[in-house]
């Protein structure tokens, strides 16, 4: 392989690692502080991704199916939080794990229902259809906006999460969050609006998605596979742990798109084996 | 003298910049009740999951009936003769005494534990083992009962009928009498006084009249340390065990 | 689960009933499914009930079972039973290899990795088409298998044989459950820590769950593909894992029986319902749901409190 050839490779996979990443915060945000796995994550991806084709469809506006897809998902999973989530946690974490999973499986059925089983395409918005040139390679200008808006999110999550009051006592729960309640903060609360971040973050990143691999209605669970890799090798519950790993996956699949194509999702599975057999907990995790 | 059955070497046990021990060195001879005592915090406990296995030490070496052990794992440690019971009763709530019993004997039978074709009640020697034990430990009328549903002293019992079950050359007993009734206290500290006979007995306790009763030998910690060692009537009197102390109890 | 004491007992009496049934209230072909289904949905059940571990990917091993017994069959004109063992002891053999890896992870890790090896096997079928057939399956079986000299090419005879492994499957699962190994299960469902402090390999233990029921998701997968006559690529596909665990759930993980159970529903639930309403999987959903809050014994344990009622009314104290 040429160095060009590699080098292009490289950049492509840290772009398509990040796009991971922005897959995979939400989970590990949620995994961060209320120590399960939503298994809905993919379903919120999806329904936002939905969301976006239907907006773009009947608007033409994608600007505001990046405010409508996060936001509806937002609501939903604070719905799900009060009225289902709630009554399980005093119950094992199996509970949890099957009523996302349970969730996911309505939403999945609904989206169906409403936009058939078929795929559609999300056209790209048009401030955005030209494409770079780099080097020999040519570059959609798209996708470079979308590595761009999650180099933004990770930044401004970590700003919020390390630098201000909501974020400390995201970190302070996530040790403890017996503690936290026993200083007075609303644990119910802070549940919640980490509930609907995380499904926001699965959802802003379904509709950012959506235009570069179209929507349907199985990448759900394409989409909670990924994520879960990510998580596992990065390692659960940290920020930096969905970057690493999300970059870390996104060159796996870059440079086996080259050599294996065929056997490019396979690989991604393989680095992940290989990573748990190495290092259990992930590269950066703790637990 | 015959060799202590355990000899712990400067032990260090460190959770991030806690040092829970420090240099801790412990040696208990077979067939004598060695007794453990300090303030809370002093890192008792955290001996405990050191020597057993549940917690590797950061430093120091453990050698127990002649086998290094300072990084076995727990359930080995079991094989090669070690038992404890736990502080916070940590039994299985959901069957019954009985049963909680059977499976602690069964462990012993390695293979036992993998036969999957037939009964477990089929075997005869396991069944008049956890017998027995129900008769130790004062739980034959309530051997049927899910140990969930049992008194405190009844699970503290079943927690030393746990650890006997074992068969153990030294046991761990972790606060066996926390929370007993009187009636209750005075039966176990004879059956505890009655292990020496089979076994290496090391005792948690706070209860002081009973520490100073039966053992044979008391150890002294605070802050992860050893600060005083030797037989009941000499430990009574040091001076440095009082100030560890502090308003001790009697 | 629950152990038993005395076996064979009613729930034995009540699984064989209802499989003598089947075929008189549903078509043989779909009571062939559901057996089938059972025999898949046991290893899931299996695992949850007796060693509290969840799998979301079950599915992996009943298609590797199907992929070795249907690559037997064609390619090396095996017989169906040896075939049939060949597609377990691969459903062993790969969860025990997967398994010794992943039960050391606790909680949530174990049940991710599960779903992302089911994942993986999927892609392995799509990347190595060259022997899978990748999105096309395996074609070419022979359609005609022989049991001992006698054909079960009918439905009928299908159905017996199918109905045949799954009870022997029910049978075997009872009796590990009430034996000292189910025991050591039990207890590390119960306290997992407890159990290695008095002196049980746990890991050890957990992984010879895992390939016991990976053996079990093999065997369907096997029986799967005799019953179809070539290899469908769904049987790898997360799905088949997503609907093992629902059949299991409904059913009830408490009791072998609840396989049944579950099959038996899901099955007859989905045949009838795809007609009318192609989203019913939404309603199994909301029935997860519920069960999941308010019966987690799922519909056995609804039998079971019955006779649970009838107890009370015949025995006073």
């Amino acid at each position: 392989m040429s160095t060009q050839l590699l080098l292009f490779q490289v950049l492509n996979g840290v772009g398509i690692g990040m796009i991971y990443f922005l897959l995979s915060v939400g989970l590990t945000l949620i995994f961060g502080l209320m120590r399960f796995v939503n298994f809905a994550h993919g379903a919120f991806y999806l329904a936002a991704a939905y969301i976006a084709y239907a907006v773009v469809l009947w608007t033409g506006s994608f600007w505001w199916a990046l405010l409508l897809g996060p936001a509806f998902v937002a609501i939903l999973a604070l719905a799900i939080e009060r009225l289902l989530l709630r009554h399980t946690y005093s119950l094992p974490h199996e509970a949890q794990i099957l009523i996302t999973f349970a969730v996911a499986l309505f939403i999945q059925e609904v989206v169906i229902l409403l936009f058939t089983p078929l795929g559609h395409n999300v056209p790209v918005p048009a401030a955005l259809s030209g494409v770079l040139f780099l080097g020999p390679y040519v570059y959609p200008a798209y996708r470079l906006a979308v590595v761009g808006a999650a180099v933004l999110v990770a930044i401004v999550l970590w700003i919020a999460i390390e630098r201000t009051k909501m974020g400390s006592i995201l970190r302070a729960g996530s040790e403890s969050a017996e503690m936290v309640s026993l200083l007075g903060i609303n644990v119910d609360r802070v549940f919640m609006a980490t509930f609907a971040l995380g499904a926001a973050l699965a959802g802003f990143a379904g509709v950012l998605v959506a235009p570069l691999r179209g929507v349907e209605p199985f990448m759900s669970a394409e989409a909670l596979g990924i994520a879960f890799v990510v998580v596992v090798v990065g390692g659960l519950g940290t920020l930096s742990g969905a970057l690493v790993g999300g970059i870390l996956i996104g060159l796996v699949q870059s440079i086996m798109s080259t050599l294996w194509p065929e056997g490019a999702q396979l690989m991604i599975y393989a680095a992940m084996a290989l990573v748990i057999l190495v290092r259990p907990t992930g590269l950066l995790g703790r637990i | 003298m015959t060799d202590p059955i355990l000899v712990a070497d400067a032990i260090d046990v460190r959770f991030g910049d806690f040092q829970a021990l420090s240099g801790f060195s412990l040696s208990v001879q077979s067939g004598t009740i060695h007794a453990l005592i300090g303030p809370n915090g002093a890192g008792k406990t955290t001996l405990f999951n050191a020597l057993t296995g549940v917690r590797k030490p950061s430093g120091g070496s453990i050698v127990f009936d002649g086998h290094t052990v300072t990084r076995t794992s727990a359930h080995r440690r079991v094989h090669y003769g070690m038992s404890r019971s736990f502080q916070v009763t940590a039994l299985f709530a959901a069957l019954t005494v009985a049963e909680n019993l059977r499976l602690a004997v069964q462990a012993r039978y390695a293979a036992e534990g993998w036969v999957f074709w037939r009964s477990p009640d089929r075997r005869r020697d396991i069944r008049d083992e956890v017998d027995a034990l129900l008769a130790d430990t004062f739980l034959t009328d309530r051997a049927d009962t899910r140990t969930g549903d049992l008194s405190h002293g009844g699970q503290r019992s079943l927690e030393i009928g746990m650890a006997l079950a074992g068969r153990p050359k030294l046991i761990f007993l972790d606060e066996p009498l926390a929370g007993m009734g009187i009636d209750d206290v005075h039966r176990t500290k004879g059956l505890i006084s009655s292990l020496r006979r089979r076994m290496a007995v090391l005792l948690i306790e706070h209860n002081m009249s009973v520490v100073l009763d039966i053992s044979d030998r008391i150890t002294v910690m605070a802050a992860g340390r050893k600060i005083a060692e030797d037989v009941p009537a000499k430990i009574r009197t040091d001076a440095a065990v009082r100030t560890a102390y502090l308003g001790s109890t009697a | 689960m629950r152990a038993t004491k005395r076996l064979p007992n009613l729930a034995t009496a009540i699984v064989l009933a209802a499989l003598v049934v089947l075929p008189f209230i549903v078509p043989a072909t779909l009571a062939s499914q559901i057996a089938i289904f059972a025999t898949g949905a046991l290893s899931v059940a299996i695992l949850l009930g007796a060693v509290g571990l969840l799998s979301f990917g079950q599915g992996l091993y009943l298609g590797i079972g199907a992929y070795v017994c249907g690559i037997l069959v064609r390619d090396a004109g095996m017989g169906l039973l040896s075939a049939l063992l060949m597609a377990t002891l691969s459903g062993a053999v790969l969860a025990g290899l997967l398994g010794s890896v992943i039960v050391r992870r606790h909680g949530v890790y174990f049940v991710m990795l599960t779903l992302a090896f089911a994942q993986m096997g999927y892609f392995a079928v799509l990347a190595f088409k060259g022997v899978t057939g990748g999105e096309n399956g395996l074609s070419g079986l022979p359609r005609q298998f022989d049991l001992l000299g006698l054909s079960i090419a009918d439905p009928l005879s299908m159905y017996g044989f199918m109905a045949g492994a799954f009870f022997l499957v029910f049978l075997l699962v009872q009796r590990v459950i009430a034996s000292p190994f189910g025991s050591v299960l039990a207890a590390i469902r119960e306290n997992e820590s407890r159990s290695e402090a008095l002196g049980y390999p746990v890991s050890r233990y957990k992984t010879a769950a895992v390939a016991l029921a990976g053996a079990i998701a093999g065997l369907a997968g096997g029986l799967h593909v005799i019953f179809l006559g070539f290899v469908p690529p769904s049987d790898i596909e997360l799905e088949m894992s997503q609907r093992l665990l629902v059949i299991a759930l409904i059913g009830g993980i408490g009791s072998p029986g609840g396989a049944l159970v579950g099959s038996a529903f899901y099955t007859i639930v989905s045949e009838t319902l795809s007609e009318i309403w192609p989203r019913w999987l939404a309603l199994i959903a909301l029935l997860l749901i519920g069960l999941v809050l308010f019966l987690p014994g799922g519909l056995w344990s609804v039998g079971r409190r019955i006779s649970a009622l009838f107890e009370r009314n015949t025995t006073h104290d």
